[in-house]
C-alpha cells in the first residue's frame, strides 16, 4: 500500500519515467526469501538511500538490478522498458553500474588493468590509461594508473572502484555499504563527489548503508527494507535518526549516544570484584622487523568488569588481540590467567587456559563459512560433545541446537551451512561458541563492527551479560562512543603502550583525547 | 667429484647432449605452455599427462591413416581437446574436484591408448629433418636447435604467442583476474568458468602439439609409456618457474636437460642410476619451492572451484 502511495508522489505517470523501476521483486534462497514483492525506484538527479539491517535483503535486491542475481518473479525497468537483465555486462551496457561493498578488484592486477576489466573489445592500454586519467581529474580521484591494486589502501582501492565505474558511464550508479573501509573524513570526500556526480550530470544514485547518519545526511530519499521486504519509504529532509531506527528494526532502538549516557551510572550499580585479575598481561613486547606493535605494555582485567581498551588504530590493538587468540608470539613479556603464565604464540593454548575471544574480523579468523552451523559452534571446544576423540553426533546437534535457541540464531537448522546465514546471524555463532565454554576472560575485538543496529545491540547485551556472570572482559574496539557505552575502566593504547588509564565514572574526555594523541595527561 | 667434472666437461662438448637436451625440453615446454595458461586461469591441469598422450597417440593414428605430418598434428590436437573438454566441463561446469577428474583422465588414457595401440598398431616413422640454413651452422647448438623436424620449430613460436596471449589481449587480462580473484571477475561481468575452460583448450592445442612432436619426431613410433609421467615435470616447470612464463620456460631446460643425462650420459660411456635422473626435476622443484617459496605467488585463486555467490 506504501508502494502505490510513493508511486504517487514519486509520480512515475507524469514526469519522466524513472531511471530505475523494479516490480514485484521476489528471491529465494532456499527456504529464506531475500526479497518478498520488492517495489523500488531511483530517480535521476537524486541520491537515493536503501537502508536495512544486515540481512534485510539490500544487497540481493541491488544484485539483482546488477544481473549478479536473478529473480524468481518481478519485472525490472530501466529509463521506461522493461529489461531483464542476466549479466554484469549487460547492466553496464543500460548504463547500471555498481560499486561494490567487497571490492570488485583483482589485487595482483594494476590500476589500469583492473579498470579494463569486464570490457568488451580489444584491450588497449594507452587508452585505458589515459580514460583512467580523464576521470580523475574530472571527479577529483587522484589515482596513479600503474599501482599494483594490492599495495594501495583501502580508501584509494575504493577510488579505483569507482573510476571503474564511471568509465562507463553510468546513468544509474549503485554503492554497496561504500564507507564500511573509510574513514569519516574519507567517507565526507566520497559524499561530495557524489553529490557533484548526481548534480552536474543528472545521474541516479543508489546508497545502500545500514548507518543513519549516512542516510540522513547523503541522501534525498530513501527506501527501508526489513526481512526481505520494504517497510517505509521516505524523504531524508522530513525524518530524522530515530525515526529511521525505528523503521529499521521495527521497534525503538537506544541509539548508541544515547546509549552512552545512560551507561554512565551504570557502572556503580554493580559490584567489581576486585580481588585477583583474571587476566594479567606483563611488560608485553612484540617486534615486527623494525616495528614495535607492543613495546612493554601492562594491562590488568578483572573478574565482572569490561576494560576498555581505546586509542588510535594502529597503536598496538591488533598485535594485542593476536596475542590473547594465540596467534602471534611475545618477545619478551607474559601473559597470565588467574596468575598462572600461559605460553604465547601456542596454538590452542589461550582458549584452553579459558581465554575467549570475538575476532575483529569474523571470515578471517572467526568462523568457517562453509562448514556447518553445529561445526562452527565447536570449533575451539570439541571436547565439549566428543569423547575419546570420536565426535559424537547426537551431542553435537544437541549442543547445537541448544545454543541456536538460546542465543536465537537464524538459521535453518544445525546442518545449514554457515555462508547461508546473514552477518549479524554469523556474530551471534561467534558469541555463542565463545560464551558457551564459560570463558574466564572475553577478548572482543570490534565486535560491533559491520552490524546494524539491532545486532548491534544484542551484542553489547551478550558483553554485558557475560561480564555479570563474572567473565573479565577487555574490549577492544575503534569506536570511542562504543567503549564509552561499555567500559567501567578505559584503557589508552598508543604506541604499543599503555598511555593511561581512568574508570568510567571520571572520563575526563579532554584527558582521554590527549592520551590518544600521543600526549602524557 | 673429479669424475662428475669431466662428465660435465664431456656433455658440454659433445653435439648429440645438446640434441636429446633439447628435445627433452622441448617436450616439458610443449606442455608447460598450456599448463601455465591454465594455470594462470585457476586450474591446477594435471589431466596434462592424457593430454599429451593422447596427442602421441592420435598422432601415430593419423600418420599410420595419411602419412601427412600436418594432418596428424591435426589429428593429436584433436584428442589432446578431447581430453581438456572433458577436464574442463567437469570441473569448470558441473564444478567436479579437478584433481579427481584429472587423475581419472589421465588412468583412462593410459588404460584406452595401451587398449588401442594393440588392436590397431599404427604404423609410423619419424619425421624428416629440416634444416634451416645459417643457423643450423652454430657450433654445438645448431644442429639441436636448428636441424630438427619442423614439429619441433611449433615450441618457437608457441612460447611468445602464449605470452602475448595472457599479457597482452583482453582474454589474458580476463583470464588472469580469474585465476586471481574469480568473485570479483564476475562481478566485473566475466563469465569465469568459461574462461576457465578455454584456457584448459589452450592446454589442449599446445599439449596435441607435444604429443605429435614426441611420437613422430622424437620416438618415430607409439607405445603407451611414450610420455611416462613428464606430464607432471611440465607441471612441476610451471611451479619452479613461479608460474612466470620465463621461469617456467627456464624450468623445461634445466629439467629437460638433467632428464637427457639419462641417455647422454651412457652414450658417453659413464654409469648412472637411472632412478636418480628420473627424480632430479622433482627433487630440483622441492629445493627451489625451498629457496624461493617466499618470493614466488601462486595465482590466488589456483586449484579453487568457482561457484557464484559464495564468498
Amino acid at each position: 500500500m506504501q508502494a502505490r502511495t510513493f508511486d504517487a508522489a514519486g509520480g512515475t505517470e507524469k514526469d519522466p519515467p524513472a531511471a530505475v523501476r523494479m516490480v514485484g521483486v521476489t528471491k529465494r534462497f532456499g527456504a529464506v526469501v531475500a526479497c518478498n514483492r520488492v517495489d523500488f525506484s531511483l530517480q535521476r538527479g537524486r541520491i537515493h538511500g536503501l537502508l536495512g539491517e544486515n540481512g534485510a535483503g539490500k544487497s540481493t535486491l541491488m544484485k539483482i538490478l546488477i544481473g549478479l542475481v536473478t529473480p524468481d518473479a518481478g519485472e525490472i525497468y530501466v529509463h521506461g522498458e522493461r529489461r531483464i537483465i542476466l549479466d554484469p555486462v549487460e547492466a553496464a551496457t543500460l548504463g547500471l553500474g555498481m560499486v561494490h561493498q567487497h571490492f570488485s578488484l583483482v589485487d595482483a592486477l594494476s590500476v589500469w588493468e583492473n579498470v579494463a576489466l569486464g570490457e568488451p573489445g580489444r584491450l588497449d592500454p594507452r587508452a585505458v590509461r589515459a580514460r583512467v586519467g580523464e576521470i580523475s581529474d574530472h571527479f577529483g580521484l587522484d589515482i596513479d594508473p600503474y599501482a599494483t591494486v594490492g599495495d594501495l589502501p583501502a580508501a584509494l582501492q575504493q577510488r579505483v572502484e569507482i573510476i571503474k565505474c564511471l568509465r562507463r558511464d553510468p546513468s544509474v550508479l549503485i554503492f554497496d555499504e561504500p564507507t564500511s573501509v573509510l574513514t569519516p573524513e574519507e567517507s565526507w570526500q566520497l559524499f561530495d563527489s557524489l553529490r557533484r556526480v548526481v548534480t552536474d550530470e543528472g545521474r541516479a544514485v543508489a546508497l545502500v548503508s545500514h548507518k543513519l547518519d549516512e542516510v540522513l545526511q547523503a541522501t534525498d530519499t530513501a527506501t527501508i527494507m526489513r526481512q526481505g521486504a520494504v517497510v517505509e519509504r521516505l524523504v531524508t529532509a522530513e525524518t530524522d535518526a530515530a525515526e529511521l531506527a525505528r523503521a529499521m528494526v521495527g521497534r525503538p532502538v537506544a541509539l548508541r549516544s544515547d546509549g552512552a549516557l545512560r551507561a554512565a551510572p551504570r557502572s556503580g550499580q554493580r559490584p567489581i570484584e576486585h580481588d585477583e585479575p583474571v587476566l594479567t598481561i606483563e611488560a608485553a613486547a612484540v617486534r615486527v622487523g623494525e616495528q614495535r606493535e607492543l613495546d612493554g605494555l601492562d594491562l590488568e582485567v578483572f573478574a565482572g568488569e569490561i576494560v576498555g581498551v581505546a586509542g588510535v588504530e594502529g597503536n598496538g590493538q591488533s598485535a594485542l588481540v593476536d596475542v590473547l587468540s594465540s596467534l602471534t608470539r611475545l618477545h619478551s613479556g607474559a601473559v597470565r590467567v588467574n596468575g598462572r603464565a600461559v605460553p604465547t604464540g601456542k596454538s590452542g593454548a589461550m582458549a584452553e587456559a579459558g581465554i575467549a575471544v570475538i575476532p575483529a574480523d569474523r571470515h578471517d579468523s572467526g568462523i568457517v563459512l562453509q562448514m556447518t552451523v553445529a561445526e562452527n559452534l565447536l570449533l575451539v571446544h570439541p571436547e565439549q560433545v566428543s569423547a575419546k576423540g570420536l565426535l559424537d553426533p547426537g551431542m553435537m546437534s544437541e549442543h547445537a541446537q541448544r545454543l541456536i535457541d538460546e542465543y536465537e540464531i537464524q538459521c535453518e537448522g544445525p546442518d545449514s551451512p554457515m555462508w547461508s546465514l546473514s552477518g549479524g546471524n554469523q556474530q551471534r555463532v561467534v558469541l555463542a561458541r565463545e560464551l558457551s565454554s564459560r570463558p574466564l576472560a572475553l577478548i572482543a575485538a570490534q565486535p560491533t563492527r559491520g552490524l546494524d543496529v539491532g545486532a548491534i545491540e544484542y551484542t553489547t547485551g551478550q558483553i554485558r551479560r557475560a561480564a555479570s556472570n563474572g567473565v573479565g572482559v577487555l574490549l577492544v574496539s575503534s569506536e570511542l562512543e562504543e567503549i564509552l557505552d561499555l567500559s567501567d575502566r578505559i584503557v589508552v593504547l598508543s604506541q604499543g603502550r599503555t598511555a593511561g588509564a581512568m574508570a568510567r565514572d571520571d572520563v575526563d574526555m579532554e584527558r582521554l583525547g590527549l592520551l590518544m594523541g600521543g600526549h602524557h595527561a | 667429484m673429479g669424475g662428475f667434472v669431466e662428465a660435465l666437461g664431456d656433455i658440454l662438448t659433445s653435439e648429440s647432449s645438446y640434441v636429446s637436451a633439447v628435445s627433452f625440453a622441448a617436450f616439458l615446454a610443449f606442455g608447460a605452455v598450456g599448463e601455465w595458461v591454465a594455470e594462470r586461469a585457476g586450474t591446477l591441469n594435471i589431466s596434462i599427462e592424457g593430454m599429451l598422450l593422447a596427442g602421441a597417440f592420435a598422432a601415430a593414428m593419423g600418420f599410420d591413416l595419411t602419412s601427412s605430418l600436418l594432418v596428424s598434428l591435426l589429428f593429436g590436437i584433436g584428442a589432446a581437446l578431447m581430453v581438456a573438454s572433458v577436464q574442463a566441463q567437469m570441473s569448470h561446469r558441473l564444478q567436479a574436484d579437478q584433481f579427481v577428474v584429472g587423475l581419472a583422465l589421465n588412468i583412462l588414457v593410459l588404460g584406452l591408448a595401451g587398449f588401442l595401440d594393440g588392436e590397431l598398431d599404427p604404423a609410423t616413422r619419424r619425421a624428416p629433418t629440416v634444416t634451416i640454413p645459417l643457423l643450423s651452422d652454430i657450433p654445438l647448438v645448431g644442429r639441436a636447435l636448428f636441424d630438427q623436424s619442423w614439429l619441433l620449430y611449433l615450441i618457437y613460436p608457441l612460447i611468445p604467442a602464449c605470452w602475448w596471449l595472457v599479457y597482452r589481449t583482453r582474454w589474458g587480462l580476463e583470464a588472469r583476474s580469474v585465476g586471481e580473484n574469480p568473485q570479483s571477475a564476475d562481478a566485473s561481468g566475466i563469465h569465469v568458468n568459461r574462461r576457465r575452460r578455454q584456457a584448459i583448450y589452450v592446454a589442449g592445442i599446445t599439449c596435441g602439439a607435444g604429443g605429435t612432436y614426441l611420437c613422430l619426431a622424437v620416438v618415430g613410433s607409439f607405445e603407451d609409456s611414450i610420455v611416462g609421467g613428464r606430464g607432471f615435470i611440465s607441471i612441476a616447470a610451471v611451479i619452479f618457474g613461479g608460474w612466470t612464463l620465463r621461469g617456467s620456460i627456464a624450468g623445461c631446460v634445466l629439467f629437460g636437460t638433467v632428464v637427457s643425462f639419462r641417455l647422454s650420459l651412457p652414450a658417453l660411456g659413464y654409469q648412472i642410476n637411472n632412478q636418480i635422473v628420473t627424480s632430479a626435476p622433482f627433487l630440483l622443484t622441492i629445493a627451489g619451492m625451498a629457496l624461493f617459496a617466499k618470493r614466488v605467488r601462486a595465482p590466488d585463486a589456483l586449484s579453487r572451484p568457482f561457484v557464484r555467490g559464495i564468498r
